[in-house]
């Protein structure tokens, strides 16, 4: 009985076999399919040519589809060309500074001793709904940008507005829209940054007037923007992929030649780098020195293209005890007991072969520092300036000179009972940094100077930096394209936060302050050029290198032009060559 | 014995609240003190320290730690778990977002593991202490052995850059949403298959091993012995004694791989750009984005407990001989 039942199930599962067989044949068949199938459709539901369109590869995802908020890089550029203002700004590399022409101002011109700026508005812009784009808009978007209850963080942008009589900052009152065209911009007073502080994204009035202020940062308007630029957003998926379509509606300055635009949410690095040469992705940022070369031989469809030299790395020798400084909240400024003296920081700078990391490590996209105005600024930048030399002869001399000789013969440097022993520190996963801390560790060595690498999360790094943890660490700025520099090397370092070094110089503070009095900053030229001379005597840090961004770039996209405004600047001059269209994305 | 199930499930399910409960207030209280700060992507010279300072205050982060605690439980209490600090979304909205992808990725992996690593180990037990068994254990352990990156890059770079016949990234093409319903599954399986692979081989490698073990156990027993004795043909012996017997402990595992696999597979997404759970969760550890470590915490934590759940119900309807107490 037993037996028969099973025998009765093992032919059930026979049969089951049977199907399985069916089945296999079926997977065979839908295995075929998938190797076989094309799947990137031609055309859209609306006819358009899906061909048509350009892939940047990007490492994190947009934040906030609102200028007000935003704070990742990408979701600056999209904003960009979502949010055009008043003005288009270039750079012009000949004389290093930056330009202006109209965008959604036709015209401006400067009244009552330049405190005033009063800008005439296009009248043919309109939002993607059809609203127009008017004075209000500008009016009101700056009210939010000041705003306090949104916390935006360009708030310091209207900073230098005209106050009230009880000091108090009027946004309305100091952005007036005079009529429909026309806004007028009211300064406490006249400084070099007025146009670069203008330019901030607008915002249609229409759609923010009737949004709650606090809470602002939530609003789901902030992923749904209303664009009056060369593009829209046609989709977001979160972490995926976010598509810009050609705004036909836009007039500031006109619809992208491109029919989209699409960003690709990929975090890894090699895999950004493999679908580059293998035509997935037409854009990659950031490509690494060390993949340059062999991105520029071995992939002929791809253009490499620099940012710009905006970027620069230092070591920063802590120049007070920091120590004593926190632990007396500020009011205790003494020298640091290693870095504390110039002649010091000139040795270090002497015994660091900067020459060879820039040869080895940045090859030709790299150029020796010599302090924190970058070369891109012809008219400031101090040329007469060369870098110091490599050498450690003299590096031993003027460390001996001050007093720090190896007394007890066990290897290190000591003065006074204090050994010259520190830790730098630098950022976990940046590995040129770690290269170069390792090589500096060796050099230094070699003048008996004893040196730890720390490496630390860059979220505990910041902070730590901030409140002058550190004795000595490596770190780099992007420097803005307005020459401020005065949160970072005034001497007030409540005011400079980012004087992380606490450098405190009465002459340079002069310089500082005296930028922002000038009519136009390259009045103020020969200053900095002394500001540069300061710092070469002093070695506050010792500069690394000005380091060039590089963009990776297929062939088959046409009319970029890359430079230091970014990836995405004017994006909608880009189009596809008519004949890479047909052929492969390669 | 469904009423005897039903019971086991909500006891387990009541002892699993303040077994949540006890890990979001140690995740919590570990995340407010490790060092690093929210707004850290905010420390640049462009933007006014007054900025930082205001969104720290919006953010509450200024609250005793305590405060904090109860502000957010009872919020959570009321199915509110808060505002993402990084994304500047509702953090049930952000989870929802990617927590699909990583089911359909986990549910793949453990399906391809499942089928793969049972032929293979079953293969291996069929070929007891002969070169094929060896052979297979051999590849099994260097499989099992593996690190999760280098199976990707290895699978990326034969199957995808190599032949190019799976896409290297991401969820679905570009423009996919035109495709037809067919071809949209396609695009989605051949999206799917290596990063279900990657996490699927070095699996299978160790339910073969276990399967293989199992089978060989099971091969000793009486009642295969009565059957064998019966008369019965080895199919039917191994595919109706055996199997269900040996599967046993292989349930188990797949029960609590499961809810880890829920739980997101950073390596794996990261490397195939797939925007699972393990890549939010990383990411809001990295900017501090509190809300969200919590948000990810109490999901993982939930799919866990959940995937021990399923793994115990599993194994009791597998072998009746198990009483769920």
């Amino acid at each position: 009985m037993e037996h028969g039942r099973l025998q009765s199930q093992l032919l059930d599962k026979h049969r089951g076999f049977i199907v399985l067989s069916n089945a296999r044949i079926l997977l065979a068949l839908t295995f075929l399919l998938i190797l076989l199938s094309g799947c990137t459709p031609k055309k859209g539901p609306d006819g358009s040519d899906l061909r048509k369109y350009v892939i940047i590869a990007v490492e994190g995802d947009v934040d906030s589809f609102n200028p007000l908020f935003a704070q990742e890089v990408t979701a600056g550029e999209i904003n960009d060309l979502f949010f055009p203002g008043l003005m288009d700004a270039r750079f012009d590399t000949s004389k290093g500074e930056l330009a202006y022409y109209p965008m959604l101002a036709t015209s401006w011109e400067f009244n009552n001793n330049n405190r005033d700026i009063v800008f005439h508005l296009r009248t043919d812009a309109q939002w993607a709904d059809g609203n127009p784009v008017t004075a209000r808009d500008v009016q009101l978007s700056y009210e939010l940008y000041g705003d306090t209850a949104v916390a935006s963080i360009r708030q310091s942008s209207v900073e230098r507005l005209r106050k009230r009589e009880d000091g108090d900052l009027d946004v309305h009152g100091a952005v007036e829209a005079f009529n429909d065209s026309t806004v007028i911009f009211h300064f406490e007073d006249s400084y070099p940054g007025q146009l670069f502080d203008v330019g901030l994204p607008i915002l249609p009035v229409h759609i923010f007037e009737k949004l709650q202020r606090r809470g602002l940062r939530e609003d789901p308007i902030n992923r749904n923007p209303m664009s009056c630029g060369s593009f829209i957003l046609k989709s977001w998926k979160p972490m995926q992929e976010i598509v810009l379509e050609s705004n036909q509606r836009s007039k500031v300055p006109y619809p992208a030649k491109l029919s989209q635009l699409i960003f690709r949410v990929i975090p890894d690095y090699r895999s950004r780098l493999a679908q580059l040469r293998s035509g997935e992705v037409d854009i990659v940022e950031d490509i690494r020195l060390e993949d340059a070369v062999e991105l520029e031989t071995s992939s002929p469809h791809i253009q490499l293209h620099t940012l710009g030299e905006r970027f620069y790395d230092a070591i920063n020798w802590n120049n007070i005890d920091q120590e004593k400084y926190r632990t007396s909240g500020g009011k205790t400024i003494r020298p640091h007991p290693l870095f504390g003296s110039s002649t010091v920081r000139r040795a270090l700078t002497l015994a660091i072969n900067r020459r060879e990391i820039v040869q080895s490590y940045l090859k030709s996209y790299g150029r020796e520092a010599i302090g924190p105005i970058s070369p891109l600024f012809r008219w400031a930048y101090n040329d007469t300036l060369q870098p110091l030399p490599y050498d450690p002869v003299l590096a031993k001399h003027l460390l001996a000179e001050e007093g720090w000789r190896d007394s007890n013969g066990d290897g290190v440097l000591d003065k006074n009972g204090r050994k010259f022993e520190f830790a730098l520190k630098i950022t976990a996963g940046n590995q040129l940094r770690s290269t170069i801390a390792s090589i500096v560790q060796h050099q230094l060595s070699a003048l008996k100077i004893s040196m730890k690498i720390e490496q630390v999360e860059r979220s505990v790094f910041w902070p730590d930096l901030m409140e002058k943890k550190y004795d000595a660490f490596i770190a780099g700025f992007y420097v803005p394209l307005q020459m401020q520099l005065d949160e970072l090397w005034g001497s007030d370092l409540n005011r400079s936060p980012f004087n992380l070094v606490s450098f405190r110089n009465k002459r340079v503070d002069e310089i500082l302050r005296g930028a922002k009095r000038v009519a136009k900053e390259t009045d103020h030229a020969s200053a900095w050029k002394e500001f540069q001379e300061i710092l070469y005597r002093e070695q506050p840090c010792t500069f690394l290198y000005w380091m060039n961004s590089l963009v990776g770039i297929n062939k088959r996209v046409r009319g970029t032009t890359i430079g230091v405004l970014g990836l995405t600047h004017h994006a909608w001059e880009w189009y596809v060559d008519e004949t890479d269209i047909k052929g492969k994305r390669k | 014995m469904y009423h005897a199930m039903s019971l086991y499930i909500v006891k387990r399910i009541v002892i699993a609240i303040p077994v949540i409960v006890g890990i979001v207030t140690l995740v919590f209280v570990l995340s407010r003190v490790a060092p690093g700060d929210p707004v850290t992507h905010l420390y640049s010279p462009t933007i006014s320290t007054t900025a930082v300072e205001q969104l720290r205050e919006e953010f509450g982060l200024e609250r005793p730690l305590l405060q904090q605690f109860i502000d957010w439980i009872s919020h959570v209490a009321r199915g509110d778990f808060g505002i993402s600090y990084s994304h500047h979304r509702p953090v049930h909205a952000v989870i929802l977002d990617v927590l699909p992808n990583t089911i359909l990725l986990g549910l793949a992996a453990i399906a391809i593991e499942f089928v793969l690593g049972c032929l293979i180990g079953a293969w291996a037990a069929h070929h007891h202490n002969s070169f094929i068994d060896r052979m297979v254990s051999g590849v099994g352990l260097v499989m099992y052995t593996m690190p999760t990156f280098w199976v990707g890059l290895l699978l990326l770079y034969l199957l995808s850059y190599t032949l190019g016949a799976f896409p290297s990234s991401q969820i679905l093409s570009i423009h996919a949403e035109h495709l037809s319903s067919l071809a949209y599954t396609v695009d989605l399986l051949k999206h799917l298959a290596l990063p279900a692979l990657t996490i699927a081989i070095p699996g299978s490698a160790g339910i073969a091993r276990f399967m293989r073990s199992s089978l060989i156990n099971v091969d000793n027993e009486d009642y295969i012995l009565a059957a064998r004795s019966m008369g019965i043909n080895q199919r039917t012996i191994s595919l109706f004694y055996k199997l269900p017997n040996a599967l046993t402990p292989v349930i188990t595992i797949l029960g609590l791989e499961l809810g880890t696999l829920m739980a997101g597979a950073l390596v794996t997404e990261t490397i195939f750009a797939w925007p699972g759970m393990g890549r939010l969760t990383v990411m809001a550890i990295f900017s501090r984005d509190y809300p969200l470590i919590m948000g990810c915490t109490i999901v993982a934590g939930t799919v866990v407990i959940l995937g021990n759940l399923i793994a115990d119900i599993l194994y009791a309807t597998i072998d009746p001989r198990v009483r769920l107490v």
